[in-house]
């Protein structure tokens, strides 16, 4: 799935300011996010770390135009978020963001092709050329011969599969991901890791929610948050340039994982 | 734009089938409720169109003078049964007869003077046997032919009768009654006539003649105090093209006689055809109003249905939001599914109201009658309902947050 888009490649493709989102109000208010400023580039691939409660899902929300009661800046594409109404955030979850959950959420009465056939009905395709999209990319996904199962008859990482299929089928320039291997094993993790980098080759731009800290040796940058707000960030624009030389392999990982795990000692 | 539409009724078909049993069940409310208007509707349809084929079938060159205003068909007249008092108060006078008798190309008239009473011979007659006192031209404007005997004639003595073949039978058990004697509030009248059976109680005329005794008016006068009470007065112009002159002068004549009142109508055409049978009107009106109360009820299932349904399909909604569609999306989803509940449960209610109509008009001597606008009634009132009651769940669906919608279940 090449990416057609070339936005020039110096300016970053998600702005945040001095972000902050606030939850309850009078006593029980508390911020979620308590001023995050963060310049994500086009063709990183960002794992955001974190305890429970960290503001990790809740910032992936808010990238994702799902949250737009925010105070701060947001820039997507240097287009402010707040200005953009309601319709229009529609628009760009449509044309331009892939979504990626934890607990997959497929609609369970539709079959696996019409799940990945659905962000295309916003997109305003008519249905022959949804399903022959839908089926390419099942089938680059090797899904193939699943297309008309229902998704209750996949297994959880064929089910991850599909979600992804689904997020990528309009050809999404930023994916975001909530703990995508959540739910699964760690085989069905690799897999989908494996997918997950693949489309960063491709030039995708990847953010990523997890718990694990194996995974992140995919990821091109490494945020780790902590009470809302970024305690590490391994984000040095070198990385960001050269991610084909990633290498996800074991060795590699464990050095990264040590490192890590020195600077956060540190 | 185009193919959300069509892919929202595809969704919103697959949606109903995932439940079909609860869809049914809701689209019942709305199918009873359409059920009887088309029937109704069909049948007073048909009704209407007896009279206004048999005003054709006599010479399309007929008008009738009833008393009363125009309005006479408002609501006040469906719930009220012809009461005493509609009899009572006919406007029309000997003197509006005499009239119209020289307004020109007046070809025939008769007054129709409607009296209630026991006939009787060797049984009774049934309680709402019609005495009717009119001119010998009835037979000749009603199209009124006897099988046996002759009509009225001014020549015979006044207490000589007419009788219908079903009464006939009623009350001396033959159709062979001529020279019986028939007693009609107590005077004795001698039957001169049979009447043809018509098979035809619904005319402009009011009257079954079938189960009717026809006597003269000087008879009826001496019945009735003396006085005229004249319920309707049929005119027969000498040609179609001058009926509407006819109907002109009649107005001005009538207008000089009541002293400008306008207490009396010149009907012709389908106009006669609209108040004549005032029981049916009542149960039609009964029918309208029990009909207008299921759509209701019917309505209110569908927003019931469909609110639990968004609560169903909270997650989904989130999802959809996620994936790019717009609050106008999910509206539009939602609300082409209650106009799928609610226009399926019409088309079903038209087609039943259908067959219940010819199930009822086998007992009916008229046939419910097909016209668009009976179509339309029903398709437009499904859609009316559904937006009504399908709006506010969808607008509650799309207002929904989708992280919060995400969330459900987690």
């Amino acid at each position: 799935m090449p990416n057609t888009k070339t936005p020039p490649s110096t300016a970053p493709v998600i702005v945040l300011k001095d972000l902050r989102k606030r939850f309850g109000i009078g006593e029980s208010e508390h911020y979620a996010i308590d001023g995050i400023d963060l310049t994500i580039q086009k063709g990183e691939f960002i794992a955001i770390m974190g305890p429970s409660g960290c503001g990790k899902t809740t910032l992936l929300n808010i990238l994702g135009l799902l949250d737009s009661k925010i105070e701060g800046e947001y820039e997507l594409e240097e287009r402010s978020v707040a200005s953009l109404s309601s319709r229009r955030q529609a628009n760009i979850r449509s044309q331009q963001i892939g979504f990626i959950f934890q607990s997959f959420n497929l609609i369970t009465r539709l079959s696996v092709i019409e799940n990945v056939a659905l962000p295309l009905i916003y997109k305003g395709v008519s249905q022959t050329t949804r399903l022959k999209q839908a089926s390419a990319i099942l089938h680059t996904f090797h899904l193939g011969e699943r297309e008309y199962y229902m998704p209750y008859q996949l297994s959880g990482g064929q089910t991850q599969r599909v979600a992804i299929a689904r997020a990528l089928v309009n050809d999404p320039s930023i994916i975001l991901a909530d703990e995508p291997t959540g739910n699964l094993d760690s085989h069905a993790s690799h897999i989908i890791m494996e997918e997950l980098s693949d489309l960063h080759k491709r030039g995708n731009t990847i953010i990523m929610v997890t718990h694990n800290p194996r995974l992140t040796t995919y990821a091109s940058r490494v945020i780790t948050m902590l009470d809302g707000k970024i305690d590490t960030d391994t984000g040095a624009p070198k990385k960001a340039e050269d991610p084909n030389k990633k290498k996800p392999l074991n060795k590699t990982s464990k050095k990264r994982k040590n490192r890590k795990k020195k600077a956060t000692k540190a | 734009m185009r193919f959300l539409t069509i892919n929202h009724i595809q969704n919103a078909q697959q949606s109903l089938r995932s439940n079909r049993m609860r869809s049914t069940l809701t689209m019942l409310g709305i199918t009873i409720g359409v059920a009887s208007i088309t029937t109704i509707l069909a049948l007073s349809g048909g009704a209407g169109k007896i009279v206004g084929d048999q005003v054709d079938a006599l010479g399309g060159n007929i008008a009738v003078v009833r008393p009363g205003t125009q309005s006479e068909t408002n609501l006040q007249d469906i719930t009220q049964f012809p009461s005493a008092q509609h009899f009572a108060a006919s406007t029309l006078t000997e003197n509006d007869l005499r009239a119209i008798q020289n307004v020109p190309h007046v070809k025939a008239l008769t007054p129709l003077m409607i009296l209630s009473g026991a006939v009787k011979a060797s049984s009774n007659a049934p309680v709402n046997t019609a005495i009717v006192a009119a001119s010998p031209d009835l037979a000749t404007i009603s199209g009124l032919e006897v099988q046996d005997g002759t009509f009225l004639d001014p020549e015979l003595s006044p207490y000589t009768a007419i009788i219908g073949p079903q009464l006939s039978i009623d009350i001396f058990g033959t159709e062979q009654s001529i020279g019986k004697t028939v007693t009609v509030r107590g005077q004795a009248f001698t039957v001169i006539g049979i009447l043809k059976r018509q098979n035809n109680p619904i005319n402009y005329n009011g009257v079954d003649f079938d189960n009717s005794v026809v006597i003269s008016r000087e008879a009826g006068r001496a019945l009735n105090d003396g006085a005229s009470q004249i319920q309707q007065i049929n005119i027969q112009s000498d040609s179609i093209s001058n009926l509407n002159n006819v109907i002109v002068d009649v107005n001005k004549v009538l207008l000089k006689n009541h002293l400008g009142e306008g207490d009396f109508v010149v009907l012709s055409g389908e106009q006669i055809a609209q108040p004549t049978n005032r029981l049916f009107m009542a149960i039609a009106g009964t029918t309208t109003a029990i009909a207008a109360i299921s759509l209701l009820v019917g309505g209110i299932g569908i927003m019931n249905i469909m609110l639990v349904s968004v609560a169903e399909r909270t997650r989904e909604i989130g999802v959809r939001k996620a994936l790019g569609a717009s609050n106008y999306d999910i509206v539009s989803q939602f609300l082409i599914e209650s106009l799928s509940l609610s226009i399926g449960g019409g088309v079903s209610g038209y087609i039943i109201g259908y067959l219940l109509a010819f199930g009822v008009s086998t007992f009916l001597p008229f046939n419910p009658i097909f016209t668009w606008e009976i179509a339309a009634v029903a398709v437009g009132l499904s859609i009316i309902i559904g937006t009504l009651f399908g709006l506010y769940p969808a607008i509650r669906a799309a207002q929904k947050d989708p992280i919060d919608a995400l969330r459900q279940y987690d």
